[in-house]
């Protein structure tokens, strides 16, 4: 009795030590972060001293930004950069936990599953017009095409500003085109023999089925962009024109009709009729529930977006890229993926946060963020050049062409634009489903579909 | 006297012999069989942690590696501040499990042992606090805890274990109501205090239950990522959870599985060590409290 409790004294003595030594850590504001609420929105007297958060995703290829924060700092003594990070999963619960908990962060991107759109219809984004002039920023002062500039405007209004920029592409296994004795497909956009009907074709020569899973493999994997998206690559646009000038709430949609639905067909028959393409199940099976089975060199030609080049260095076979073939749309080819720097309403220094922006969008600091990131492609075209040399084995010839012809056919990724995106894509991920597997027809779902799609946008 | 002579008259053959039937032999065939699927994954985890990262990519997968890594368990702690993610996880379940013991037992006895009006009722709206998920309560705790000033610090993720945990309240109010009146009567003779009883002769009657509520608390907290990730800013703050789900955060890189298995083995080992140590009185605690 004694011993238990002598014991239960020690347990409770320690607890309440180290919870006062805790408590003594969590300390009160630094001197720095004192920069009290609307008495520095400018750039503060001499001797101020404001604190920016910039907040991003917990993996290397983002946080990498620590890196290139003292540089920020020797040139602007002033301003203090702190940096918040979540796991991919979690960035949106912590954004909106930051933010209601009145501690939001300055500066970030729709790192998460929500996009542009949703963030913007949730009130949550600066209109950085004003700013922007406040400030003299010029996008071809950063070599920004300014049609980039324009994905992130709403009603002339601009939101967000490029920082990164993803393409679609073609990856294909030079090692699987050799073995079929194909010639490599085109980097170039405007070859006219490089179609749809070409691709399939070349597709054929090289798939195998076998009841031996390891001696099989597909021609072509079409993963163009997310399930919503894809009818576009036929020249069949599912929602409504409003949609991408009024932040993202389509007024209509149409993924019931023929059209739509035909295109959706001509990509299912990529699997189902000319079995040139892998199931679900079997994509699963090879490369794991995330996975890319080009990734296992079961592929011969992949499209998707260009971040799957950032790993080509560690493929065991040689690799290529290629232009998305044409498939009847003649001004949409490659979905992009430009990943825009936010300033988020609440923020207390936009100016300062501008002044982060800048600074992550010159020439220099985009150049020294490919090789710290691991291959993130800049925005600004001049340090384009150097993303294209960045990968071994692969022609940098061949990137530029690919990149500057997906920026001439590219179209901003709906889940950046359209509202309510997360949900939109999970629904069709559950409806499609059945499709994807061979229990139930397109006709079937597509109406079911509509419907839904309608609600989301509704809510 | 009489002993010595009758136990060396035993004949050897009256030894009881154990009868192996049909049945034994099925059961203890279906026990090898699921031991084995059961470890079969964490024999696939120790051994992906020992492969490179190029061998990460074959299809179809190897079972054992071609050329054993062991680079990797020293990689991991150049890859990840590893030591001090480790350190601070420790902290905190350490602290928690602590915490969560003191504060339910307490209120676990209190439910136990009196019974004074609406007690039914209060017992129910604990219970009911069960069934509310964390997201609901997950910002106004944040507003709570950000007026204190506590954000980037560990004590949103230490304090709450100290004022209970409902489902550790009802599994040590389960126990302590089996313990039999009279003891409580006895003592209450000789002059003990309530709180005295509760110290004195309710705990330490409920080493088996203690250590099941110390087990799961620790590894609730352990695992727990979403908590850690909204209270927690600064890298070096951060536990072994947050760490780890940094290595598959990238939608665009292939994510370094080999270094995962190796943090996943050395993540494995507190609550293995803990479940080893704490097995027997682990095991008699389901079985007393009828929870499992």
């Amino acid at each position: 009795m004694k011993k238990n409790r002598k014991t239960f004294g020690t347990l409770f003595a320690a607890s309440a030590l180290l919870l006062t030594t805790l408590a003594g850590c969590s300390g009160g504001k630094s001197v720095e972060d004192v920069a009290s609420p609307g008495s520095n929105s400018s750039s503060g007297g001499k001797g101020d001293k404001v604190t920016i958060t910039y907040y991003t995703i917990d993996s290397e290829d983002r946080t990498f930004v620590e890196k290139l924060i003292p540089d920020f700092e020797k040139e602007h003594p002033n301003i203090k950069v702190k940096m918040e990070k979540a796991p991919y999963e979690q960035f949106d619960s912590k954004l909106q936990t930051l933010i209601a908990g009145n501690k939001s962060p300055d500066i970030t991107s729709h790192y998460g599953y929500g996009g542009f759109a949703e963030y913007y219809n949730k009130g949550m984004l600066m209109d950085l017009t004003d700013l922007m002039q406040e400030t003299g920023f010029k996008a071809e002062d950063y070599n920004i095409p300014e049609h980039l500039m324009d994905i992130y405007k709403v009603k002339d209004h601009t939101y967000g500003i490029p920082l990164n920029m993803y393409v679609t592409l073609m990856m294909y296994n030079k090692d699987m085109f050799d073995a079929a004795k194909l010639s490599y497909p085109p980097s170039d956009y405007e070859d006219k023999s490089w179609t749809f009907d070409k691709m399939v074709e070349d597709a054929k020569k090289m798939t195998v089925h076998s009841d031996d899973i390891t001696k099989t493999q597909y021609g072509v994997d079409f993963t163009w962009s997310e399930r919503d998206m894809r009818p576009l690559y036929f020249g069949a646009d599912p929602y409504s024109a409003d949609t991408w000038t009024n932040g993202g709430v389509p007024s209509e949609t149409h993924f019931d009709s023929p059209e739509v639905i035909a295109a959706y067909h001509k990509f299912f028959d990529l699997i189902f009729k000319d079995k040139v393409s892998p199931n679900t199940e079997w994509s699963k099976s090879v490369a794991g529930q995330n996975g890319d089975p080009f990734v296992a060199g079961k592929i011969g030609m992949s499209v998707g977006g260009s971040w799957i080049m950032a790993g080509s260095n560690d493929f065991p076979f040689k690799v290529g890229v290629a232009a998305v073939p044409w498939g009847g749309n003649d001004k949409v080819r490659s979905p992009l993926f430009v990943d825009p720097l936010l300033i988020l309403k609440d923020s207390k220094h936009p100016k300062e946060a501008m002044e982060f922006i800048k600074f992550l969008l010159t020439t220099e600091v985009q150049e020294k963020s490919i090789e710290l990131s691991g291959g993130n492609p800049p925005v600004n075209t001049k340090a384009a050049e150097t993303y294209y040399k960045h990968f071994e084995g692969v022609d940098p010839e061949d990137v530029k062409k690919v990149y500057e012809g997906a920026v001439k056919y590219g179209y901003e990724s709906f889940n950046h634009l359209i509202v309510h995106y997360s949900q939109i894509n999970d629904m069709f991920i559950n409806e499609l489903q059945p499709v994807e597997t061979g229990h139930k027809t397109l006709e079937e779902v597509m109406g079911t579909i509509q419907k839904k799609v309608t609600e989301i946008i509704k809510r | 006297m009489s002993s010595i002579p009758s136990l060396s008259t035993r004949p050897p053959s009256s030894r009881p012999r154990r009868k192996v039937g049909p049945v034994k032999i099925i059961s203890l065939l279906t026990l090898i069989v699921t031991t084995f699927l059961m470890l079969l994954p964490l024999f696939f985890m120790v051994m992906t942690s020992l492969k490179s990262k190029k061998e990460m990519l074959k299809f179809p997968p190897t079972f054992l590696p071609e050329s054993w890594q062991w680079s990797n368990y020293t990689e991991i702690f150049d890859t990840l501040q590893f030591g001090t993610l480790y350190k601070n996880s420790l902290i905190i379940a350490v602290l928690s499990v602590i915490g969560t013991l003191i504060s339910s037992a307490l209120v676990a006895y209190g439910f136990a042992r009196y019974k004074g009006k609406g007690n039914k009722i209060w017992f129910m709206l604990l219970l009911s606090t069960m069934m509310l998920p964390y997201p609901a309560i997950m910002i106004p705790q944040f507003i709570l805890f950000s007026k204190m000033n506590w954000i980037d610090t560990f004590l949103p993720l230490i304090v709450p274990a100290f004022f209970g945990s409902a489902y550790n309240i009802f599994l040590l109010r389960q126990f302590f109501t089996t313990l039999p009146e009279e003891m409580f009567d006895a003592g209450r003779i000789d002059g003990c205090g309530e709180l005295r009883m509760w110290r004195q002769i309710a705990l330490p009657l409920s080493g088996p239950a203690l250590a099941t509520v110390a087990i799961f608390a620790f590894i609730y907290s352990w695992n727990d990522l979403l908590t850690p990730v909204l209270y927690l800013s600064s890298s070096d703050k951060f536990t072994l959870p947050v760490g780890m789900a940094s290595l598959t955060s990238s939608r665009f890189r292939i994510p370094p599985w080999h270094l995962l298995m190796v943090a996943s083995v050395l993540a494995m080992l507190p609550i293995v060590t803990l479940f080893a140590v704490a097995q027997k009185q682990f095991v008699e605690g389901i079985v007393l409290t009828g929870i499992k």
